[in-house]
């Protein structure tokens, strides 16, 4: 998928400077941390998403979660209290990644830097790497794709009818050192884009210091997402 | 003898074949079964068109329900040519004189199954002229390449099988399907080793051919439902059940259409295996529901949503219909010593392994991994309705069908093909 004219260039420095990747380390693996305590499930980071990379009707690269068994429904933990909280959901960018074991292509790939890819002109549309992946985050193209618009958004090419894809941690804003736009867009700044390999970078300090944890752990994936659990607040 | 000293051309002449009013009425027949397997193919041919050009849209599968109706057929037929062929080597390796009569028809059956199998997986995929990439970038960590490894060894082993047991009687038709190969003493000899070597080759390829099959669903720890050892012998036994049963029917359609000999004792032998083989079969599913079943974990446990959910039918169908009754019919003695009764528990046998592998696939897939509201995107447009779910039922489209049925025809027709052209009798069996 070859890349549109990049607009980031004409952006003001203050809007540049919001979105700078903060520290990266020699070789770099970047990550995401994924703050529970601050997501308030307001879906503007899947909204984002779906605009930035031409998402058409019916597919989601990234959505928000409710825990519990119902839609934005708080939960009843045990004493009685009520608490709410969300699961914000992408390609957690396995460093032990089934889809790219199982894609007999190697359509699916990692990149050194830790992201896994989706090659759209080698994918054969076999799907078996949505079999393999355990998160449900990869998407088919079922048909040509349905759009409110009239025409394409977003800053990336859209992808061929009959090929699979998912979340590329944004890559075509990595090359010009901006972080993924669910990042810069999250009113909360529940989301902390970061390279992994810098043991005092934010992202890797916040797993350390808040316990984060890794989604379907048991699964082994080794997601390089890491969620940071929401601590109780009892004065609320 | 008299079979193979038939014309070429007269198949389906039937028994009646000695009149000439009789080789009429049968070329007649021939003539129409060719021609509604042609329409049916042009249908199944004019579908795909439709998919290729529209996408997989025009199936009944979705982002939820990934896999479908293609895959379903692709791994049962795998499991029909894989049993039709560990019948037949295994009875030449361990000496079982008996089974020689169906020998060339369990083959020749192994390798028509697994010519579909192969076509199967073509209409699955969503950009099938991409294909040759499955070879130009081999990806080897993947069981689908070993499954198509073994799939395309296994073809290859099946069809110079196929003509192995044909080529002395091609000789001496003078056919060129001969190849240059004569009937001599010595090369007699020679065709009896190389048999016996390829005895021993193709038991173990098609119980490769099978386990490899099992091990694309059960090697994904996704998949909580299919992540089991238990797969592979599985599956395997669901192919002895199902290819033997192929075979058991097609050989008494061969029988009566006068292009095969054996007496009701062989059918009563093969009925007594298949029966052997459903059993074992009920064991591993037992062995393996239970031992699923147990910790009676998880409220959303796949094993209680098989038994609860919408497909729960269709278990319940595996179980009751697709494993009792043909056991019970072929465990009386007396039913099994009737070919007709043989027929039905073999017919029965066939669709319960069906119905198993659909619940296999459907049980497999139906609920998202990640049971938290709203679900997965299911990946079209659902009209102002919210286009994510957290379980999805499949139901195959009037295309998936016309592509299936299709195949199927396809394969019809190649086995007629087959049927026709090629001697079906082993020499000695009478």
């Amino acid at each position: 998928m070859g890349d549109k004219v990049s607009p980031i260039a004409a952006l003001s420095d203050a809007s540049r400077a919001w979105g700078e990747i903060a520290e990266r380390s020699e070789k770099p693996h970047w990550g995401m941390v994924v703050d529970q305590e601050r997501c308030i499930g307001c879906w503007s980071c899947a909204i984002i998403c779906k605009s930035e990379n031409d998402l058409p009707l019916g597919m989601w690269w990234n959505r928000i979660l409710t825990e519990g068994d119902a839609l934005d429904q708080p939960i009843q933990v045990r004493g009685g209290a009520l608490e709410m909280h969300w699961l914000p959901l992408a390609c957690q960018h396995c460093e032990n990644a089934p889809c790219v074991k199982v894609c007999p292509v190697q359509a699916t790939y990692h990149r050194d830097d830790g992201l896994v890819m989706q090659d759209n002109d080698r994918c054969i549309g076999c799907r078996y790497c949505m079999i393999a992946c355990p998160y449900g985050v990869r998407n088919f193209n079922w048909g040509a794709p349905s759009r409110p618009t009239a025409h394409e958004t977003g800053m990336v090419a859209s992808r061929p009818v009959g090929t699979v894809e998912k979340c590329t941690l944004c890559v075509h804003r990595l090359v010009e050192d901006q972080v993924p736009s669910c990042v810069w867009s999250c009113p909360t700044g529940a989301r902390v884009f970061g390279d992994l390999n810098d043991p005092n970078g934010r992202a890797a300090t916040l797993i350390r210091e808040r316990e984060g944890y890794e989604l379907l752990e048991e699964a082994g994936t080794k997601p390089s997402v890491q969620y940071l659990p929401p601590r109780r607040r009892n004065e609320l | 003898m008299s079979a193979t000293a038939m014309p070429a051309g007269t198949a389906a002449a039937g028994t009646a074949a000695g009149t000439a009013a009789g080789r009429s009425r049968g070329r007649r027949a021939l003539a129409v079964w060719v021609g509604v397997l042609l329409v049916i193919m042009a249908a199944g041919a004019v579908a795909f068109v439709h998919q290729y050009n529209t996408g997989l849209i025009v199936t009944g599968m979705r982002n939820t329900v990934m896999w479908g109706q293609y895959i379903l057929f692709f791994m049962f037929f795998v499991g029909l040519s894989a049993g039709g062929l560990i019948v037949a080597s295994a009875g030449r390796l361990f000496g079982v004189r008996a089974f020689r009569p169906i020998t060339r028809l369990a083959v020749l059956e192994a390798t028509v199954a697994v010519v579909l199998a192969a076509v199967f997986i073509l209409p699955d995929l969503g950009r099938p002229e991409r294909m040759l990439n499955i070879f130009l970038h081999a990806n080897l960590t993947s069981p689908m390449i070993w499954d198509i490894t073994i799939v395309i060894i296994y073809m290859a082993m099946s069809a110079f099988y196929v003509w192995l047991y044909a080529r002395a009687d091609l000789a001496r038709r003078g056919s060129w399907l001969a190849f240059g190969t004569g009937t001599s003493e010595r090369t007699m000899a020679r065709e009896e080793r190389v048999k016996g070597a390829m005895a021993w080759v193709a038991l173990p390829a098609a119980i490769m051919l099978h386990s490899i099959t099992a091990w694309i669903f059960g090697l994904q720890i996704s998949r909580g439902f299919w992540y089991s050892s238990i797969m592979a012998p599985l599956f395997i036994a669901s192919a002895l059940v199902s290819g033997l049963g192929l075979v058991i029917l097609l050989a008494l359609v061969l029988r009566r259409l006068g292009r095969l000999h054996f007496g009701n004792d062989l059918v009563a032998l093969l009925g007594g295996l298949l029966g052997t083989f459903i059993a074992v079969e009920g064991f591993l599913v037992l062995a393996e529901y239970l031992t699923a079943s147990y910790p009676g974990a998880a409220e959303g446990d796949a094993f209680a949503r098989m038994l609860v959910g919408p497909y729960a039918p269709l278990f319940w169908f595996e179980i009751g219909v697709g494993l009792l009754v043909p056991f019970v019919i072929l465990a009386i003695r007396r039913l099994r010593l009737n070919p007709a009764w043989v027929a039905i528990a073999a017919g029965i046998g066939i669709v319960g392994i069906f119905v198993h592998r659909l619940n296999l696939v459907l049980n497999g897939l139906s609920y998202a991994n990640i049971q938290l509201p709203p679900g997965l995107p299911i990946g079209t447009d659902q009209g102002g309705v919210s286009s994510f779910a957290t379980r999805y039922w499949y139901v195959p489209t009037l295309v998936e069908w016309l592509i299936v049925v299709g195949v199927l025809a396809f394969g019809a027709l190649l086995f007629t093909i087959a049927v026709i052209a090629l001697p079906m009798q082993e020499p000695d069996a009478h």
